[in-house]
């Protein structure tokens, strides 16, 4: 069997987050397909916050043991699903 | 015998342990010497590496209690000397208020306990006992006999202030003529890893109000101060110069965890403070702020302090010396400012370099001699709880 | 008023409860146990759903929804908004063991994934003050906010201080309640330490005899004005000591009793219940939880307000010389609350008509 791609890959791990997301972080009233792999997390998009953030953290370690060390990094990491994405994929598949 | 409304506050004793002193006078040394030492944590194995505030206070025995309990009660010792009372003789009875604030004394968070739990649903009934023996003012008011009011607060980081606060409405609304007030949290494993996932935990000492600031030291301690209603006081020749002359508290209804970004909630407790205490703005010598060296912290506050005061006005956070001590900083904060009041003088804020752009003021970077007669000290909280106190000493 | 009972969300629900009487409670697991079940008056979780009253509390625990519904019915029940409440309103939460369930589960990520990989909105919500944080959210409460944690007396506390703000002129208006909640630890713990009566009972004139208690949970909210406010109204008075159930008339009051099994020390309630006043005890119903005080104060207020007296629901052991209420029109203008803790010490909360007849 071939090894997926990169994008299919990504692609499997943004519906894996977005159901994480909405059930780590109590997201009520919306399912994994309402929402687009681009839409920000945070202020308009998904309304998440602060602690949302933090709380992704976590999620990240406990799900994919990819460690977030930089909070400052964190926010371009943190901006939509797809970001969180690839930058599981990158920690995933560095050299160790 | 019921008390006439109204009327000032006299805060007649102050005890005090952290890790800047076990006591008023080492405190004063530390700040004098502007001395901090914090280190790893020595009272439990953790794997996360950021510098602590410990007090020196020996692991006690089971019966004692927890280690909440028995800072609580080293400070109560030397309040309760401080303003002449003897606790077998002055403190029984329907006239007497215990009013504390904690934070980890207030969960069954016993790890052990819950590890055995969890294993085979046996777990030692032991610490059940201790937990229901160990509420912080309850315990307090047994040992001593007291009969009057009695209330544990969990305002979180703000509970020690709002205790204090509690107390002075008790004793101006008569349900007390004296009272037991402060607040008490040890080292704990709950709060440490608790704080360190919400990302807001130094990994160096900590720079309150610093442009470099990277996050709050937990620390633990006491403060418990002795509050009477005046006539009271002067009656038996309680002769100690200081007050409790306002408090304030009011809430931002905004966010758990984070402050109103517009500092409203701190200005609204300030103001309401002010008012009590029949003061304004410019009869504020100094404030001693909340100040945990956390971004967002410093910042609000920071903001909230410049617009009421001005920017030039006299700002220091002690948790550069004592760290966070959550339940505890509110009363020992207290503590601090009536005893810089008393002395004339504020200690540097600690681990201040650089001015931050964000925050229209700069703390003190000094001893600084204080000539006014009032002083505020802030407290803010998760639950988007504020609180304030004036401070007051007699000319 | 505004509560959250096992029977249901809000005053109804407690009503039916009342005038129902005793209902066996449900079963939860418990760890540890023979069997592995334990009874519990737990509140059902389709009493907790209010996409509004909750709309901003999305990861707010158990502990916390009951407290935000029930201080939210209250606030709505007395004409207070979320436009109008503000800086002049204030909120005090009495609770004695707070959202426990909440520190277990923080435990368990502590031993499930280590120190440095606990779930930050855990810990934030085990503080004893979320609840009373959620509730100034949930109605724009900036006015003062203060939570009583303590196993005595707390809601006496949080009745007292908002009097003193109300008295002060500091508020307007102040939501006081309580709320208690039983998790599964909390569960095992009572079936070990509370000796559950086999057939569910509480017994709560069994003053002292091994009686046992069935864990409940729930929460209570008043909003309490100054007096003179809303004319048709109760009054709610607290008074601490010896004698502060002292007085009432025994052909217009009522003597509610804080007993329910929850200690071996309620032997001193039986002295009360001889006293020549008409007695009940509503622990059958709300379950036997640190909070009982919250919630015979809010069947008090039913009682004043309904002008109907609800029976015991589990009357067994009554003293002979007790003076028990039966369900049904006996007018009562006085509705006493009596607490008295393991040392002896004693408070209560006087509930009195204010409404001329």
């Amino acid at each position: 069997m071939p090894e997926p791609s990169r994008e299919e890959e990504i692609g499997q791990l943004c519906a894996r987050l977005k159901e994480l997301l909405i059930s780590q972080l109590n997201i009520e009233g919306i399912t994994p397909d309402r929402i687009q792999d681009d839409d920000a997390l945070f202020g308009d998009g998904l309304g998440l916050d602060s602690l949302d953030a933090v709380e992704i953290v976590v999620l990240l370690q406990r799900n994919f043991g990819v460690e977030v060390k930089d909070m400052e990094k964190g926010r371009e990491i943190f901006r939509t699903v797809r970001s969180l994405a690839e930058f599981v994929y990158e920690q995933q598949h560095a050299a160790p | 015998m019921s008390a006439r409304p109204g009327g000032r506050v006299r805060l007649s004793g102050i005890g005090l342990v952290s890790a800047a002193g076990e006591d008023t006078a080492g405190t004063l040394a530390s700040f004098r010497a502007g001395r901090r030492d914090p280190g790893p944590v020595t009272l439990f194995e953790t794997p996360l590496a950021c510098p602590v505030f410990e007090t020196g206070l020996p692991q006690g025995s089971a019966a004692e209690g927890s280690r909440t309990l028995r800072l609580a009660r080293r400070a109560l010792v030397e309040a309760l000397a401080e303003a002449g009372l003897d606790p077998r003789r002055d403190l029984q009875g329907p006239r007497v208020g215990v009013c504390l604030g904690t934070t980890v004394a207030s969960q069954l968070n016993d790890l052990p306990f819950y590890t055995a739990f969890r294993a085979d649903g046996r777990a030692p009934m032991e610490a059940v006992d201790r937990f229901l023996k160990g509420n912080l003012a309850e315990q307090l008011a047994r040992e001593l006999g007291a009969e009057g009011p009695c209330a544990t607060i969990a305002n979180a980081c703000s509970s020690g202030a709002d205790a204090i606060g509690t107390a002075w409405s008790w004793i101006r609304s008569g349900a007390c003529d004296l009272a037991v007030a402060g607040g008490a949290d040890e080292m704990n494993l709950v709060p440490l890893c608790g704080f360190h996932s919400l990302g807001v935990v130094s990994p160096e000492p900590c720079a309150p109000f610093d442009r470099d600031r990277r996050g709050l030291n937990l620390g633990e301690g006491a403060g418990i101060l002795i509050l009477e209603r005046e006539e009271a006081a002067a009656r038996r020749d309680a002769v100690s110069g200081l007050f409790v002359a306002g408090y304030g508290g009011a809430c931002d209804a905004h966010h758990l965890t984070a402050p109103r970004p517009d500092g409203s909630g701190l200005e609204s407790a300030v103001r309401e403070a002010l008012r009590e205490a029949g003061a304004e703005p410019s009869d504020i010598a100094f404030v001693n702020a909340h100040g945990t060296a956390t971004r967002d912290n410093d910042r609000v506050e920071g903001q909230a302090l410049a617009r009421l005061f001005g920017p030039d006005v006299r700002v220091l956070s002690t948790k550069g010396y004592v760290g966070h001590t959550l339940g505890a900083a509110g009363a020992l904060e207290a503590g601090f400012t009536a005893l810089a009041l008393r002395e004339g003088w504020v200690p540097a804020s600690a681990g201040f370099r650089t001015p931050d752009p964000e925050i229209p003021l700069v703390p003190v970077t000094d001893i600084t001699r204080i000539e006014g007669r009032m002083a505020l000290s802030t407290s803010l909280a998760f639950g988007g709880v504020n609180a304030a106190l004036v401070l007051e000493r007699a000319p | 008023m505004g509560l959250v009972v096992p029977r249901g969300r809000g005053v109804d629900a407690l009503g039916r409860a009342l005038e129902e009487g005793w209902r066996a409670p449900a079963s939860v697991e418990a760890q540890g146990l023979p069997g592995g079940q334990t009874p519990v008056y737990r509140v059902p979780a389709e009493a907790m759903v209010d996409p509004r009253a909750l709309r901003a509390a999305r990861r707010a625990d158990r502990l916390t929804r009951m407290a935000v519904l029930a201080a939210w019915d209250a606030a709505a029940e007395g004409g207070l908004t979320a436009e109008g409440a503000g800086a002049r309103v204030g909120v005090i939460f009495a609770t004695a063991l707070g959202p426990h369930a909440t520190t277990f589960a923080f435990l368990d990520g502590i031993l499930d994934y280590g120190q440095a990989g606990v779930s930050p909105t855990q810990f934030s919500h085990a503080v004893h003050n979320a609840a009373a944080a959620y509730i100034a959210l949930a109605l724009g409460i900036r006015g003062p906010a203060l939570t009583f944690t303590q196993f005595h007396f707390g809601f006496h506390e949080a009745v007292r201080m908002a009097g003193a703000w109300l008295a002060g002129g500091r508020c307007e208006a102040v939501l006081v309640g309580a709320a208690e909640e039983c998790g599964t630890v909390q569960a095992s713990i009572a079936a070990r330490r509370l000796a559950p009566p086999a057939d569910g009972r509480i017994r709560p004139f069994a003053f002292g005899r091994p009686a046992g208690t069935v864990p409940g949970e729930g929460a209570a909210f008043f909003l309490l004005t100054p007096d003179g406010g809303a004319s048709d109204a109760a009054r709610i008075e607290v008074a601490f000591g010896a004698e502060s159930a002292a007085g009432i008339d025994a052909e217009t009051g009522l003597l509610i009793l804080d007993a329910g099994g929850l200690s071996s020390e309620e032997a001193a309630y039986a002295d009360a219940a001889q006293a020549g006043v008409p007695v009940a005890s509503y622990a059958p119903v709300f379950g036997g939880t640190l909070g009982l005080s919250a919630f015979h104060a809010s069947a008090a207020a039913l009682t004043l307000r309904r002008e109907r007296s609800f029976a015991t629901p589990v009357p067994d052991h009554a003293p002979e010389r007790a003076l028990r209420v039966e369900t049904g029109g006996r007018p009562v203008r006085e509705a006493v609350c009596l607490r008295l803790d393991c040392a002896g010490r004693a408070a209560a909360l006087r509930l009195r008509c204010s409404r001329g007849r």
